[in-house]
């Protein structure tokens, strides 16, 4: 699910390296605008992942508080007499599983050990590209370090291979299995074939382009030209890019971060909590069902003394 | 023959026919002797005057008793409903109370399907696909992808996700809406948070707050009548007044103890709530509370305020409103009161209900401490409070837990501290814990029993929790032993009793069913005859 954010680094610093000043210098014009195209289409899907993330994060950062509705994985405060008075989970603890989740896919091991087989190279082969992209093309950018090419190219590759072993085995796990396939749209598989082949694309455009002997930033900004294979890689990115901020990856967010699993956040008397709960308590209630009196807060149902009397089934 | 499966889109096809059709053949085996393995048709059909006048079209079960449409405008309209209700469930201001997790359910599930294992009606139904846990889900993904997004209509033929919204859709939903106990193991398996049982919920909310259609045992006879008479039982105040009192006799009778109930005790430290079910069908349960707080000093009382003596909020299974109603209005009884907190007695979803959902309800002077018996149990136990013999408890006793307690409250660990104390041949069901198996009655299946609804609920969501019973007696299997299922919930207990009923395990394998409390008393040294009656109730 981290797939895309790794493929982004890659091509915008190979991109970037590779200015549209060097392949001016080429005195081909028509590869200059074509580059310039491309290099539009890359700032711009990374400006569209940044604006659309943030929107959805907002979105959800400004939804209202909802009623809580956790489970718990073990015993709770709950088991005290006096758990009101009580500190509730620290935020440690609620990101020890997170970690654990996050690097180890946890739960996918204990619950559904067979798609985990895939899933946890994939992962882990993302979680290096992350890191590739990091030590090879931005830390340089920062600080004064010289990579080694041998192993820029090793690890690269490595966390490529794994990715992409990881890929095609859920690719063809997706495709084979009665469960999995079930309910699983079409258009995903496309995915996971796209996935692939940004993968493969980015494997060959640093293998084949820059070869064994894997240029440091300084020799990149000075003379490497642009090959195909680097603005197809760019260009998949974008797609990628593009599609950032409707996957997954922002689910994941959520998923940890939202105060919807593990939120076990109590309503303290004058607590900031509480004002919020008072002013939804505010809103007018519109539901239609012959139950709800027309014209009602939800404040005035705990009011009300002859209250929900009316019947409900009128259909 | 293998069945022809059921896909997503089906759920709108066929009018008149039903999808599912469930056989003794299909449903899991169960470990115990084949004179009381399924039948062939373990759900009696409807009769053909219950089948014209109500849905049934999804497995041949009436759970909700929704009414057929007596015209095509008819259908018409509440398919408009439907679509108006859908609208106000995906906006903030009109669900603010649940709307971050629905939203969240709804797009996180990357349909890996680990949350199927996980589901016991999915299981133990032979794995039938209406009940899979995502399938309802994915059925209200693709309305609202199709129905409330622009293009949406395109887009589902481009992508192979079509389905058509029209009354066979809506009314199949509204009975899938009661085919899961929401019981949330899938929500706890699935890696991404996704809450089916959340969505179910919301459907349920939906059909109930918009559309007007819910199950008369949860709504009519169940929050409607509490609100109006004081409880989900019907039971007036004067009618508990003579319950208490014949329950004082009973006390005295069993245990030679006089001792007085207390009532409307201002200032007490405890409101004591239990589930009204228990004045009727576990007096036992009330009267061992009675017994065990009269021999502590603990200083609490009852209310025979209107809904001030029923513990029960059905509306956190299917309605905003009513659960705002009344976990408000047992907030305002413990207030006038004064007591310093409410203590919940044995009785799961009112336990969620008042301690957890309800913390973003109450404010101000109506945000009083509430907590649950069991924590306050632990302590008479396990800090000597009072003098029990565990030699008293000799017989195999197996725990349940109520999914709103443990996995849903994470109260895991006092009910086992005790037990171990005072039940020598105390042990455990597996899965057991937070991965425990509901009881088949959750959400308000307990409650229900209309048309073939019983039969559903005893063929198909309580039958894993009937395997782990049985699977835990196993090596003790001989009806000349007696055996204990200590269910500490009310709904639990009616749906264990209807359980162990259907196939007569009292006779066959001498289990019985009850509460914890009832253990701790029959265990008290000072009690000359044990508490327990071992005679089927």
């Amino acid at each position: 699910m981290i797939l895309e954010a790794c493929e982004i680094a890659g091509a915008a610093n190979l991109l970037f390296w590779n200015s549209p000043r060097q392949v001016a210098e080429s005195k081909k014009g028509d590869r200059i605008v074509f580059l310039y195209i491309v290099v539009g289409i890359y700032y711009g899907s990374i400006a569209f992942c940044v604006i659309a993330s943030l929107v959805r994060l907002i979105k959800f950062a400004v939804a209202p508080i909802h009623l809580r509705w956790e489970f718990y994985r073990t015993s709770s405060l709950y088991e005290l007499s006096d758990w009101w008075a009580r500190d509730h989970v620290r935020l440690v603890d609620k990101l020890k599983p997170v970690v654990l989740e996050i690097l180890f896919l946890r739960d996918y091991y204990i619950r559904n050990r067979g798609l985990w087989y895939f899933l946890f190279p994939f992962h882990v082969g993302i979680y290096l590209l992350i890191l590739w992209h990091i030590w090879y093309l931005v830390l340089p950018m920062i600080v004064n370090i010289r990579v080694d090419p041998f192993w820029g190219l090793m690890w690269g590759h490595v966390a490529t291979v794994l990715a992409s072993i990881g890929g095609l085995g859920i690719l063809v796990k997706r495709m084979t299995d009665e469960d999995l396939r079930a309910y699983y749209p079409s258009i995903h598989y496309l995915k996971w074939v796209f996935i692939l082949l940004t993968l493969f694309g980015g494997f060959y455009a640093v293998h084949c382009c820059l070869g064994a002997s894997m240029p440091s930033i300084e020799e990149a900004e000075i003379g490497l030209y642009p090959p195909s294979s680097i603005v197809i890689h760019a260009l998949l990115s974008s797609a990628w890019l593009i599609y950032l901020p409707f996957s997954h990856i922002l689910r994941l967010f959520f998923r940890y971060y939202h105060h919807v699993r593990w939120d076990d956040v109590p309503n303290v008397r004058g607590s900031g909590l509480e004002r919020k709960v008072k002013r939804l308590l505010d809103q007018p209630v519109r539901w239609s069902a012959p139950h709800i009196p027309h014209g009602r807060k939800w404040e005035d149902f705990s009011s009300e003394r002859e209250q929900g009397t009316e019947g409900s089934r009128n259909t | 023959m293998k069945r022809k499966k059921i896909r997503v889109e089906d759920i709108g096809k066929g009018r008149n026919e039903q999808l599912l059709t469930i056989t003794g053949e299909d449903v899991m085996p169960l470990p115990c002797a084949p004179e009381n393995g399924d039948c062939q048709q373990p759900v009696r059909p409807l009769t053909e005057e219950q089948r014209s006048g109500y849905e049934c079209s999804l497995d041949g079960v009436s759970a909700v008793g929704i009414p057929k449409p007596k015209s095509k405008e008819e259908e018409d309209r509440l398919v408009q409903r439907f679509l108006d209700g859908l609208r106000k469930l995906l906006s903030q201001k009109d669900n603010w109370t649940f709307w971050q997790q629905l939203v969240l359910a709804l797009e996180n599930c990357v349909r890996c399907q680990t949350c199927s294992e996980a589901c016991p009606i999915y299981l133990s139904s032979g794995k039938q696909e209406i009940y899979r846990p995502t399938y309802r889900a994915e059925v209200l993904r693709r309305i609202i992808r199709k129905y409330m997004r622009k293009g949406g209509g395109v887009l589902a033929k481009v992508t192979g996700e079509d389905i058509e919204l029209n009354w066979a859709t809506i009314a199949r939903l509204a009975e899938l809406a009661y085919r899961c106990t929401m019981c949330r193991r899938c929500a706890q398996w699935c890696p991404l948070g996704s809450d089916n049982g959340l969505i179910t919920r919301e459907l349920r909310k939906l059909f109930s707050q918009e559309m007007g259609i819910a199950p008369r045992e949860i709504h009519e006879s169940g929050t409607v009548q509490q609100l109006k008479v004081g409880s989900s039982t019907g039971i007036t105040p004067p009618a508990l007044e003579n319950i208490i009192s014949f329950m004082e006799e009973e006390i005295e009778e069993k245990t030679g103890k006089k001792i007085k109930i207390p009532f409307d005790r201002e200032g007490a430290d405890i409101l004591l709530l239990h589930n009204a079910g228990e004045f009727i069908s576990w007096p036992e349960s009330v009267e061992a509370f009675a017994i065990l707080f009269d021999a502590t000093d603990i200083s609490w009382t009852l209310s025979s305020e209107l809904v001030g003596y029923d513990a029960v909020n059905y509306g956190v299974w299917y309605d905003d409103v009513q659960l705002v109603r009344i976990a408000t209005k047992h907030a305002q009884v413990a207030k006038e009161l004064g007591v310093k907190r409410i203590n919940v007695g044995e009785c799961g979803h009112a336990h969620k209900a008042l301690l957890v959902v309800a913390d973003r309800i109450l404010t101000g002077d109506l945000n009083i401490p509430r907590e649950s018996a069991l924590p306050l149990l632990e302590d008479l136990v396990c800090n000597g409070k009072i003098k029990l013999d565990p030699g008293r408890n000799d017989f195999p006793v197996t725990l349940h837990d109520p999914c709103n307690m443990v996995r849903l409250m994470g109260i895991v660990e006092p009910q086992r501290r005790i037990l171990s104390r005072i039940c020598p041949q105390f042990r455990e069901m597996e899965p057991h814990g937070v991965d425990n198996y509901c009881c088949g009655g959750g959400s308000g299946f307990a409650i229900m029993s209309s048309m073939n609804f019983q039969d559903w609920k005893e063929t198909v969501s309580g039958r894993m929790k009937l395997k782990q019973i049985l699977e835990a007696f196993q090596d003790v299997i001989d009806p000349g032993i007696h055996k204990y299922v200590c269910a500490p919930c009310s709904n639990c207990k009616g749906q264990i009793r209807d359980l162990l009923n259907s196939r007569g395990a009292w006779e066959n394998y001498g289990i019985l069913y009850g509460g914890l409390v009832e253990l701790m008393v029959n265990a008290m040294v000072d009690l000359e005859k044990p508490f327990i009656a071992w005679e089927w109730r």
